[in-house]
Order: structure tokens, then C-alpha cells, then sequence
């Protein structure tokens, strides 16, 4: 009898380890990684193996994927595994992006490394939209002159390098302000800066912080993960945000543009818009400079003080020539940024476009006969110009500005 | 199986030749002592074999306790048994206790061997206490903290202490360093150490508590050999239950600590030692984190040497009239001690 | 059952039912023993370095006889190419010492001459050759696998 007691319950210790067995069996098989960055093995590939790369800049057997979204790389368990990673699906929100694109070796650091990306967005009028909220304040009396105090975010820069670059920024808070106007724009208008939120709908479909910009999610559906980060920066993404409709400054009311476009002409700028044929072939990227989109590291009050790109840039004057640099050594910024984005083969000896500030326009190339080509950095499209001096332009050299050229060169949509 | 009944193994000589059947009754003892003894082997051999990857080092540990509940073939088997057999040695421990008082087990000769077993419940529950802060997560270090701070707050010899059980000025890499040679070392010296001396008194205190012989109504005993078998079966089907339990139910396991770690919106003790979080609740740390719980404990070891003790022909059998009050006094401090438990659950900021 | 058989039936049950109760023993300490050895074959520290890129070949003009302690070799330019000798004894694996004429083994005193051959001691095996390649931009790189 006892021994038949015995028997069952060995029978079922023969079970329970049978069981573990098979629920050892069950356990997914581990996928290592060694990161050649940081040694230390991590297991995010057990379950990730099918994301696709973030950028040839990026490969996960250099960098792994601990090293920019945090997480447990030992564990297998997805809620213990996900519990320490970095702003939850987007590592570059501005709140962890020192610790996720930053850090000495990588996007943070000094202007002459030409290592400074976080401090230039972070300080970018994209980023503090300072612009628009010193001028809502100041035009509904909060303020005294145009110079901006606040930004969505406290900010200090302790390095000035423009005339016009201010020290730091406090935060603007709504709860502090007694105008009701000023308070309405705090309600109904902080959908569109690089930390804020998008609002809901696929067009304005963008991450924020860094990828913002760099992850291209527009038109999409956010919920799906987008693993990419690229410099070849479509028109769409700038759209998320940009062209997006209009502000009523009376009512603080933001009335979305409401054409249905079909095709890129009517769908890059809003149905009031002038604009030439390049403004609308080129995507916005393809004109407008790393300072002008990034910031040029100092904190500024309003975007006209770091917008200046102009037609004359690429195109010069009926008296000037535009201006332009050969590229003399490997280390020209120019020949890194075409590295990183192919559409155009630059090699040394080369003679690019630069702008007054000496930023190089690196998708551009001055001709054996003078004229230049030109290479769309979302598009690839080649397109060749001449420059103005010497043809029937009626420009006056005292009207640069882009509605003096948008008087002959505008497009009728 | 086949034993010789003139040369027993040595296993075999451990125990008494016979013992009296009734006493040897599951719903008699509830076998706890036993399953006591035997939880304590498994988990040395458990504890044994995550020595093989545990990592005492602040930037380590918690990391060797993910790679052994997720990268080592059977390491989650491994450690949920090690943590559910320490549960469940615990609740045994006080299981036994229960028994012990109910059934006035405690009487002379045995009242030496009742402190015996008070210490060793204490030492369960410091090897409880320091295998919990060994996780080096998120969950424990608050209680570290807190539990430390503890030894601080003790007059005169607080300072002294901490030094001693911390190895520093505040827990870090000198503190895990001491908890995990407490913990695999020095305690489970102790345990085993006392538990033989224990097992021993026993033995010679006469074995299980029974009635004198002319008081006993059934005068039937077992063999050694049935006993061992007895024990063999509760061994078996207290493994095949633990690893049902572990395979079913992981371990507690959190982020590790590391700087800038978030803090926790409340952060919780250890289940055995809530009731002191509660008492922690209501005011000075000596009085309610330490006084009041020693108060406890020489409470419970006053108890064959202050209350009544049962005649000799009462023993053997669950609460006999002579020591009422002591399993009076026994039910009340377990229902307080729930009670602090329960209050230890509700949120913070709900008084008390 | 059938009353005809009477201790002899007895004496079959308890003996199946012994050597059941000896077959589920036996069968859940092997389920046990092969878990306890696949727990204690796992492996968590990483596999070591196997490949070494030891820069330009221009570094190493013909004839030299370089040292690379972080891949325990020394690398030799010969006229036929590149080659390198494993400083790990074949012995016991101590990291052999260069000498004037060779190398010698500072454990247990085995020499080798500048080609790695043995000249005395207990060392039996000559001392690794190890392959060593060169990429299209003439960089060396160095195999200890």
C-alpha cells in the first residue's frame, strides 16, 4: 500500500519534470549580439531579427540596440526587457535624447567636431518655439519688444556665436500669463513644435525630437513602428507640420487647410501660396541648409533671424556670381554629407555651392561650362541651372526678395 | 528498499527504532517539521546552483539574475524553486509553530528546544530578508534601505551595527558583498547548525510529544522503516508540487538598481516583514521598527516559561484545557499580525 | 479477482509495482541529471577575439619580426608573405617569451627557435602557425582561430 503511494507520487515527480522539460523546449531559442560599441551581449534579436536596419549609418552590429533605446538586453521577458528603454518607442524625445543620441562619441558635444546636433535642435526656434510665442506676446502686451524671454522648454546657451543668439529662455507657462489671447494660444496652439505631440490624423503623422524630422512617418499610420532614420528628408515629412493651414490671430483658432490634393503641385504648399518651380520640384531639404532647418547652436528670437536662404544663393545676381568652394581634403563637411546620402558622387577637387555663412549646398555641383547640377536628396533627380549674370533677367539688384522673383517666376496652379 | 532490520543505513539510524502511531499522524503534526528540514535541503542544492551564475557586484547581480531566468537552460526552474521552497519554508516554519503551541509541545523537557525553533524561524526569515535584497532590482532597494536604517536607529549600538551588517556608510557594493556572505554562509552556518542541535533535542527530548504510556489509549507504533518511508513520500510530492508551482509561477524579478533608477510612488516590504511596515507607519522607527517586534518575540518565547503548560497525559493531541492560554495568546498575535499585513496593503496615502 | 492464485499473485504485484515505483525513481533522477547538465553547460561569458587588424602592411617592412600581445603572436614579414607564431605554448598554453635566438617558455622551460620549431623541453608540437591576410587596401589582419 505505501509502496503503491509511492509509485504515484514518483509518477508524478516523473511528470512535473517532464513538464519543465517541455516548458524549457517552449522557451525561445536566445539570439545573442555583440556589439562591437559597447561588449556587452544583448538579446533584443530573440524577438526583433525581423526590424529592419535604421540606417547604413547605423548598423545593429556596431551599435546594437541597447546602446541608443536603453532596456534590459539579458532579458527575454518583454516587459522586463522594455522597462528601462528610453522614451518608449523613440529614444530621441527630447527628454532622453542627450542619453540616447548624444554622449560624447556621437550627435552631442562641440561646433568645431562638428559634433553638435542635440545642442542645435535643442536650441533651434523648431525646438523653443520662441518665435511664436514672443511675438503672440508681444503683440497681445506681454511683452515689451520682439526679443524673446520664453520657449516651451527652459534653455540656457552658454556659447553666442550670432549677434542676434540670446542666453538663455525661460519656460512659458500659460498659468502665469493674464492675457486671455495669450492664454488661448497656449491652448489651441503648441500642436506644432519638436516636442509636442502631433495632432491626431495622418497628415500630421510625426515622432518627436529628433525623429521629427528624421524618421519619415508622414501620411502614415503611427501606430505601426517606423525603424528608420534618414538625411534624404521628404517634403511630406516638413508638412507634418508646415503648410498645414492657417492661424486666426483674433479667434487664437487654427483652421486646417481643406483642398484634397492630388498631386505634388497642389499638395506641397497651401492653396494661397506663390511659389516658383523649384520651390515645388525640390523638396524643402534640398534648399534649405543645416543651420536653417537645425539651428546654428544659438538660441534665437525669431526665424528670420536664421532663415536665409535665398534664390541669389544658388542663382546669383545679374552682377555677382553665386558663390561656391572646392573641395580640397576628405575631411570637407560636404564630402561626409554625401556620404551619408549618395544621391551625388562628390569627390575631391570638386566645386560646390556654398551660402553667405559658408554652409555647403553638398547636392550641388558647378559645371565644366559654368552652369550647375543640382541632385534632389529625397528624389535623386538630376536638374541642371545657369547662373542669372549674363541672361534676360529683369531683377533689380535692390529686390531680392522671393516675391520680387515670384513677380515673373511663379507658378499659375 | 530491502532493509535490514539489524543493521539500519544510517539514514535509517537517525530516527528511533518505533515511534507511537497515533503521534506519527499527518493530521497530528501536519508534517511540517519535516517538510521544514527537507525545504532547507532544497534549497542549499538550489541556492548551490545559482552560486554558479549569481554576480555579487552592484553592476552585476541583477543582471546574473536575468541571464539565470532567461538564458540559462532550467535557470528559471532553478530560481523559482529557490524562491517559492523559501516562501513556503517560512510559512511551514510558522505552520510548525502552531502546531507546536496548539498541541503544548512546548512543555519541559522540550522548552529549550521551543527557543531552538524560535531561532530558527528568526534565522528563515533573515535568510529570507538577505536572499530578497540580493535581487539587487528595482523591488528591494527601499527595503534595503529601510531595513538598514533599522539597525541605525537602535540606541548605542546602532552606529556599531550598521557598520558591521552595512560595511560602509550606506548600502553599495560593500553591503551586497556582506548580504550575499550572510546569506550562503553565515546564516545557513547558523541554520544548520542549530537546526541539527534541534533535530537533536528531539531525539532526546523523547520525539514527538506524546502522552505518558498508561495515558495512551492506542498503544500501536510504526517502524523506522515506515517513517523513513513516510518521509520519503512527503519528500517526493513536495518536490512534485514545488516544481508545478515554480514552472507555473516566476519569481519576482525588476529593473536593476542603477543611478538614476525612478522612485518608486510607494515602495513595498517583503510580505514576512510587512506588518513591520505598518508598524513603521505610526511614528518612531526603535520603538515600532525594532522594539515592538523583539517585544514579539520574547513574547512568543515566554510563553512555555510564563503561561500554563499542559499536564504530561494531555500531550499528543490539538488544544488540550491546560494550556488554553497560551493558544489563546498565539491566535490573537497571528490575527494581529494579519491584520498589520492587510493594512500594509492599502495604498499610502488612505489612513493608516 | 481470481481467488485461485493466491500468494503467487501477490508476489507479482508487489514486485511490478516495485520495480515501477524503482523505474519513475530512476527515470526522474536521469530527467534531473540531464536539466543539471545542461544548466551547468551554459556558457555566459562571450567567445574571445579571433580576428585582430593589425594596420597598414606598410608598418611592417620585409624581414621584421613584430610582437602582438593582444593577440598573444608575433608577426613576421618573410620574403613569401606574411606569417605569424602563436605565443601560447603547445605545452600547457603559458605566453612564451622572446629570447635572443628563439623563443623559451617560462613555465616549464621549453625552448623553440625563430621558426617556432622545437629545440628542447616538453613541449612536443612546434608553436602555431597562424594565418595572416591582407585586404584589397593592403591591411593585415591577423586569424587566431
Amino acid at each position: 500500500m505505501q509502496t503503491i503511494r509511492l509509485f504515484l507520487a514518483s509518477l508524478l515527480l516523473c511528470l512535473s519534470l517532464l513538464g519543465a522539460a517541455w516548458l524549457q523546449s517552449r522557451q525561445p531559442r536566445p539570439v545573442s549580439l555583440l556589439p562591437t560599441l559597447t561588449g556587452q551581449v544583448e538579446y533584443c534579436l530573440t524577438c526583433h531579427a525581423d526590424l529592419p536596419e535604421i540606417s547604413p549609418s547605423h548598423p545593429v552590429e556596431t551599435f546594437g540596440c541597447v546602446l541608443c533605446h536603453g532596456g534590459e538586453r539579458l532579458a527575454l521577458d518583454a516587459d522586463l526587457a522594455h522597462s528601462t528603454m528610453r522614451g518608449g518607442r523613440n529614444p530621441s524625445e527630447f527628454a532622453v535624447v542627450e542619453a540616447s543620441c548624444g554622449s560624447g562619441d556621437c550627435h552631442s558635444g562641440t561646433a568645431q567636431d562638428q559634433r553638435d546636433h542635440i545642442q542645435r535642435a535643442v536650441t533651434s526656434v523648431q525646438g523653443t518655439y520662441a518665435g511664436a510665442i514672443a511675438s503672440i506676446r508681444f503683440t497681445y502686451g506681454a511683452q515689451s519688444d520682439q526679443t524673446a524671454r520664453l520657449g516651451v522648454y527652459p534653455v540656457q546657451d552658454d556659447h553666442l556665436t550670432t549677434a542676434t543668439g540670446l542666453a538663455s529662455l525661460g519656460t512659458f507657462d500659460p498659468s502665469q500669463e493674464s492675457s486671455p489671447s495669450v492664454k488661448a494660444f497656449a491652448d489651441y496652439c503648441l500642436d506644432c513644435h519638436l516636442s509636442a505631440e502631433p495632432l491626431p490624423g495622418a497628415q500630421y503623422a510625426r515622432l518627436t525630437g529628433c525623429a521629427a524630422c528624421h524618421t519619415p512617418t508622414a501620411n502614415t499610420d503611427l501606430d505601426q513602428p517606423v525603424h528608420h532614420l534618414t538625411t534624404a528628408i521628404p517634403y511630406t515629412q516638413c508638412n507634418t507640420c508646415h503648410n498645414r493651414g492657417n492661424y486666426d490671430l483674433r479667434q487664437m483658432q487654427f483652421h486646417p487647410r481643406t483642398d484634397q490634393p492630388v498631386d505634388r503641385l497642389h499638395d506641397y504648399y497651401q492653396p494661397i501660396a506663390q511659389f516658383v518651380r523649384c520651390e515645388w520640384t525640390l523638396d524643402c531639404v534640398d534648399c534649405h541648409t543645416r543651420f536653417e532647418a537645425m539651428g546654428d547652436g544659438d538660441i534665437h528670437s525669431n526665424k528670420k533671424e536664421i532663415q536665409y536662404i535665398q534664390c541669389r544663393t544658388c542663382h546669383g545676381t545679374l552682377d555677382e556670381l553665386p558663390l561656391t568652394r572646392t573641395i580640397a581634403g576628405q575631411d570637407d563637411l560636404a564630402l561626409r554629407m554625401a556620404f551619408l546620402n549618395p544621391v551625388i558622387d562628390l569627390k575631391v577637387g570638386d566645386t560646390v555651392l556654398v551660402t553667405e555663412q559658408g554652409e555647403p549646398l553638398w547636392n550641388t555641383r558647378q559645371l565644366a561650362d559654368g552652369a550647375f547640377e543640382l541632385f534632389g536628396k529625397a528624389t535623386g533627380q538630376r536638374f541642371t541651372f545657369r547662373p542669372v549674370m549674363g541672361t534676360a533677367c529683369e531683377q533689380k539688384l535692390d529686390q531680392q526678395e522671393s516675391r520680387d522673383c515670384h513677380e515673373c517666376h511663379s507658378v499659375k496652379r | 528498499m530491502k532493509a535490514n532490520p539489524t543493521r539500519p543505513s544510517f539514514f535509517h539510524h537517525l530516527h528511533p527504532p518505533t515511534i507511537p502511531a497515533p503521534q506519527a499522524r499527518f493530521r497530528y503534526t501536519l508534517g511540517a517539521g519535516g517538510l521544514s528540514v527537507y525545504l532547507v535541503l532544497l534549497l542549499v542544492i538550489t541556492g548551490i546552483l545559482e552560486m554558479f551564475f549569481y554576480v555579487p557586484s552592484p553592476g552585476e547581480a541583477a543582471e546574473s539574475v536575468q541571464t539565470l531566468a532567461f538564458l540559462v537552460p532550467y535557470g528559471w526552474l532553478v530560481r523559482n524553486l529557490h524562491y517559492w521552497a523559501a516562501q513556503l519554508l517560512v510559512v511551514v516554519a510558522i505552520i510548525h509553530l502552531l502546531r507546536v503551541v496548539f498541541t503544548g509541545a512546548y512543555a519541559p523537557p522540550r522548552r529549550f528546544n521551543y527557543l531552538l525553533g524560535l531561532a530558527l524561524l528568526l534565522l528563515s526569515l533573515l535568510l529570507d530578508f538577505t536572499g530578497y535584497v540580493l535581487r539587487w532590482d528595482e523591488g528591494v532597494q527601499w527595503a534595503l534601505v529601510a531595513g538598514t536604517n533599522l539597525v541605525k536607529s537602535i540606541p548605542i549600538l546602532g552606529e556599531g551595527l550598521y557598520r558591521l551588517v552595512v560595511g560602509g556608510t550606506q548600502p553599495g557594493p560593500a553591503a551586497l558583498i556582506r548580504f550575499y556572505a550572510w546569506h550562503i554562509f553565515g546564516l545557513t552556518l547558523a541554520l544548520v547548525g542549530v537546526g541539527a542541535w534541534h533535530l537533536f533535542r528531539v531525539r532526546r527530548d523523547g520525539g514527538i510529544a506524546v502522552p505518558p504510556p498508561e495515558a495512551r489509549r492506542d498503544a500501536s507504533r510504526i517502524s523506522r522503516f515506515e517513517l523513513v518511508r513516510r518521509e520519503a513520500l512527503a519528500a517526493i510530492l513536495a518536490t512534485a508540487v514545488l516544481i508545478v508551482v515554480a514552472s507555473i509561477l516566476p519569481a519576482p524579478i525588476a529593473p536593476p538598481i542603477r543611478e538614476g533608477s525612478p522612485l518608486a510612488a510607494e515602495a513595498r516590504a517583503p510580505w514576512f516583514f510587512l506588518w513591520v511596515q505598518q508598524l513603521l507607519k505610526w511614528g518612531d522607527p526603535f520603538i515600532f521598527g525594532v522594539l515592538i517586534p523583539v517585544m514579539v518575540i520574547v513574547l512568543l518565547a515566554g510563553i512555555p516559561y510564563w503561561l500554563p503548560n499542559p499536564r504530561p497525559d494531555e500531550l499528543g493531541r490539538w488544544f488540550p484545557a491546560g494550556n488554553r492560554a497560551a493558544s489563546l495568546l498565539l491566535v490573537i498575535l497571528v490575527i494581529i499580525l494579519l491584520l498589520l499585513t492587510i493594512l500594509a496593503l492599502s495604498p499610502l496615502s488612505t489612513f493608516p | 479477482m481470481n481467488k485461485k492464485q493466491g500468494p503467487v499473485s501477490k508476489l507479482h504485484r508487489r514486485d511490478f509495482i516495485m520495480v515501477a515505483l524503482k523505474g519513475t525513481l530512476g527515470l526522474s533522477s536521469t530527467l534531473g541529471l540531464i536539466g543539471l547538465i545542461r544548466f551547468l553547460g551554459y556558457q555566459s561569458d562571450p567567445a574571445p577575439q579571433t580576428e585582430f587588424e593589425l594596420g597598414p602592411a606598410s608598418n611592417f617592412p620585409p624581414g621584421s619580426r613584430t610582437p602582438v600581445p593582444e593577440a598573444q603572436a608575433v608577426l613576421y614579414h618573410m620574403p613569401a608573405g606574411f606569417i605569424a607564431l602563436s605565443l601560447v605554448c603547445p605545452h600547457l598554453g603559458c605566453v612564451i617569451n622572446s629570447v635572443e635566438q628563439g623563443y623559451a617558455c617560462p613555465c616549464h622551460g621549453s625552448r623553440f627557435d625563430a621558426q617556432g620549431q622545437v629545440l628542447n623541453g616538453p613541449a612536443r608540437e612546434p608553436m602555431r602557425v597562424l594565418r595572416v591576410e591582407q585586404t584589397p587596401g593592403g591591411q593585415l589582419i591577423l586569424y587566431t582561430g
